[in-house]
């Protein structure tokens, strides 16, 4: 699943797939501004079949956040 | 940056795919004046109070007036018809607002009859689609700011898209149709004339239909062809004594009813109404014919075509708004299938003569040239976007750009040809650019339609630009082909017409003619020239 997620942040931020690593942050990179983080919540929730909620979706600003949501959501 | 959207939602995601800024949330202060196209994309704000929805209507079209004002009138702008997306009712008698959107709507429609830049674009054609469920997200509503689901933004961009593009006019031009199993039910050389399936009962009624919205792609401009493997007596026999054919041979252009492959008919017709393969969308109910065609005709369109004859009109409908929408028909669009036809009687006439020279003579040429004005701009931009063969470099202008040209002091001259078998409208276009520091004139664009080669008409045209150059007080003109995958035929077009190459590459060649004297053109060619 991690791939799947660093697959679907590389696309929505527009960059390569190496920039996604597992301690990326928002606060430390300028590609993931608050529209790409709509994006990816809304590429998220489709591909995984899921729906945050608005408190998580302020909290998933780490990669290993996005990931701990998602797991959250999917065993359920 | 090509677009600069007006908003007071967060669209942005609804044109991730495109170069665009945005305004301020309804903020119309301060815009960037370089931006290609403009765009007015508002919503109703939710408010309970329906009064205060109403007059929140009034503001946004003072606001539209007030950016019409100040957005450049050489640039489009494009402004989106008014949905109400949230709507609720506190009486079912309640229809003020329901009004109030109509009637805005209704203005900014009259507003585009006035203004040339101003286009409409229907947000209810894009809203039909879904149902509110699914159009509004309330999560994103109330985090974001969004008044379209951002989950439709893919969707919404495809749909953009296609918007855009019938404002520019990328849409095809002829449809090649089959016969059997597509515009009638049963098989011709089985069922007979009277047995094929037409008429008022299933399944017959769902081919008139298709025939019905056929007749109707021909009023909007649209060109019929045929292809199919029948016997050409048989099948005109049918299309004549049927009484339930709508569809007549008269709304045909051009037929290939024989046994032939398909891709070689359909060649042939390409050649035959001069319009070429990739203009052209191949209706055939038949998988393995789609597929031959599809293989030896890679830039001809093939839809697939429904099993089930109920989904003959969806299916028809979608291949109307995949590949034939317009922004606005013009004249020429609407009388061009007649046109086609006048030319077929021509070359049938032109095989009475002995030599060209007499054929000319009697044809009673007519050449109509004009100064670009507001009453022919719109043509000429058309023309400008749909001329790719007799183009030499092929320039796609709009509106406004003309406009600028003439506001420059350039010269764009446009031409129609009359002959003893029917006018042929605006056919020619040629824009001259002038630098006056170096004396020379350059021949930006150079372009006539194909519908009307044949006679000549093509190099007495530039001979009349050239002499109106000279007259001007330029004695040197440059020119220049930009070569494309269609435009071969007018490679060697000034070669021909006494330029010389100045400088030659994969990319373009550049010509160069010096006018001593005028040319003389021959009394055959009757111009008529109004400078206005």
């Amino acid at each position: 699943m991690n791939d799947t997620v660093k697959t679907i942040m590389a696309n929505v931020f527009r960059t390569d797939i190496k920039n996604i690593t597992e301690d990326l942050n928002q606060k430390d990179v300028v590609f993931w501004d608050s529209l790409r983080h709509l994006n990816l919540i809304v590429e998220l929730e489709e591909k995984f079949d899921i729906s945050f909620e608005p408190e998580e979706i302020s909290e998933m600003v780490t990669f290993k956040k996005v990931i701990y949501y998602i797991n959250q959501k999917l065993v359920k | 940056m090509k677009y600069f959207v007006f908003r007071n939602f967060t669209v942005e995601p609804l044109f991730s795919n495109f170069a665009a800024e945005f305004s301020g949330y309804d903020d119309i202060s301060e815009f960037n004046s370089d931006s290609e196209t403009f765009v007015w994309f508002y919503n109703l704000s939710l408010n309970p109070d329906t009064n205060l929805q109403i007059s929140e209507i009034d503001h946004f079209y003072d606001k539209i007036n007030y950016l019409i004002n100040r957005i450049p009138a050489t640039k489009d702008f494009y402004i989106f018809t008014l949905v109400d997306l949230f709507s609720f009712k506190w009486q079912n008698s309640d229809f003020s607002l329901d009004s109030r959107i109509a009637e805005f709507n209704k203005d900014i429609l009259s507003i585009s009859k006035i203004k040339t830049n101003v286009k409409i674009i229907d947000l209810a054609d894009f809203v039909k689609a879904f149902d509110r469920e699914s159009l509004i997200n309330w999560k994103y509503y109330y985090t974001s700011h969004t008044f379209i689901n951002p989950a439709l933004s893919e969707k919404f961009q495809a749909w953009f898209l296609k918007k855009t593009n019938a404002i520019i006019s990328l849409r095809k031009k002829c449809l090649i149709l089959d016969l059997d199993n597509t515009i009638w039910g049963g098989v011709l050389g089985e069922d007979g004339i009277e047995g094929i399936k037409l008429g008022n009962n299933y399944p017959g009624n769902c081919y008139s239909d298709f025939q019905r919205y056929l007749a109707e792609a021909l009023k909007n401009g649209i060109i019929l062809a045929i292809c199919s493997k029948n016997n050409e007596a048989d099948a005109i026999e049918a299309f004549e004594k049927n009484p339930n054919m709508v569809l007549k041979m008269s709304h045909i252009v051009a037929h290939r009813i024989n046994w032939n492959n398909k891709p070689t008919n359909i060649k042939e017709l390409s050649k035959e109404i001069n319009i070429g393969l990739d203009s052209m969308v191949f209706i055939d109910d038949n998988p393995t014919e789609r597929e031959i065609v599809k293989e030896a005709i890679p830039e001809i369109t093939v839809p697939e075509f429904p099993e089930s004859p109920y989904k003959i009109t969806s299916f028809f409908r979608n291949v109307l708004n995949d590949y034939f929408q317009i922004q606005k028909l013009t004249i020429e669009d609407v009388s061009k299938t007649i046109l086609y036809k006048e030319n077929f009687i021509r070359d049938n006439y032109k095989s009475e003569f002995t030599s060209i020279e007499d054929y000319l003579k009697n044809l009673e040429i007519e050449i109509v040239v004009k100064r670009a004005d507001k009453f022919t701009i719109s043509r000429i931009a058309q023309m400008t976007q749909k001329t790719n063969q007799f183009n030499l470099t092929t320039k796609k202008y709009t509106e406004n750009d003309i406009s600028r040209f003439i506001e420059n002091g350039d010269m764009v001259f446009c031409g129609s040809v009359k002959d003893k078998f029917g006018d042929n409208g605006i056919t020619l276009l040629a824009i001259v650019t002038f630098d006056s520091k170096t004396n020379i004139a350059t021949i930006e664009s150079y372009l006539l339609s194909c519908r009307i080669l044949g006679r000549g008409i093509e190099n007495v045209f530039l001979k009349f630009i050239l002499n109106q150059v000279r007259l001007k007080g330029y004695s040197k003109v440059e020119a220049y082909y930009l070569p494309t995958s269609k435009n071969g035929q007018v490679s060697d077009f000034y070669k021909k017409n006494d330029f010389l190459v100045i400088e030659e590459n994969a990319d373009s060649i550049r010509y160069i003619r010096e006018l001593d004297e005028e040319i003389e053109i021959k009394s055959y060619y009757k111009f008529f020239y109004e400078e206005s």
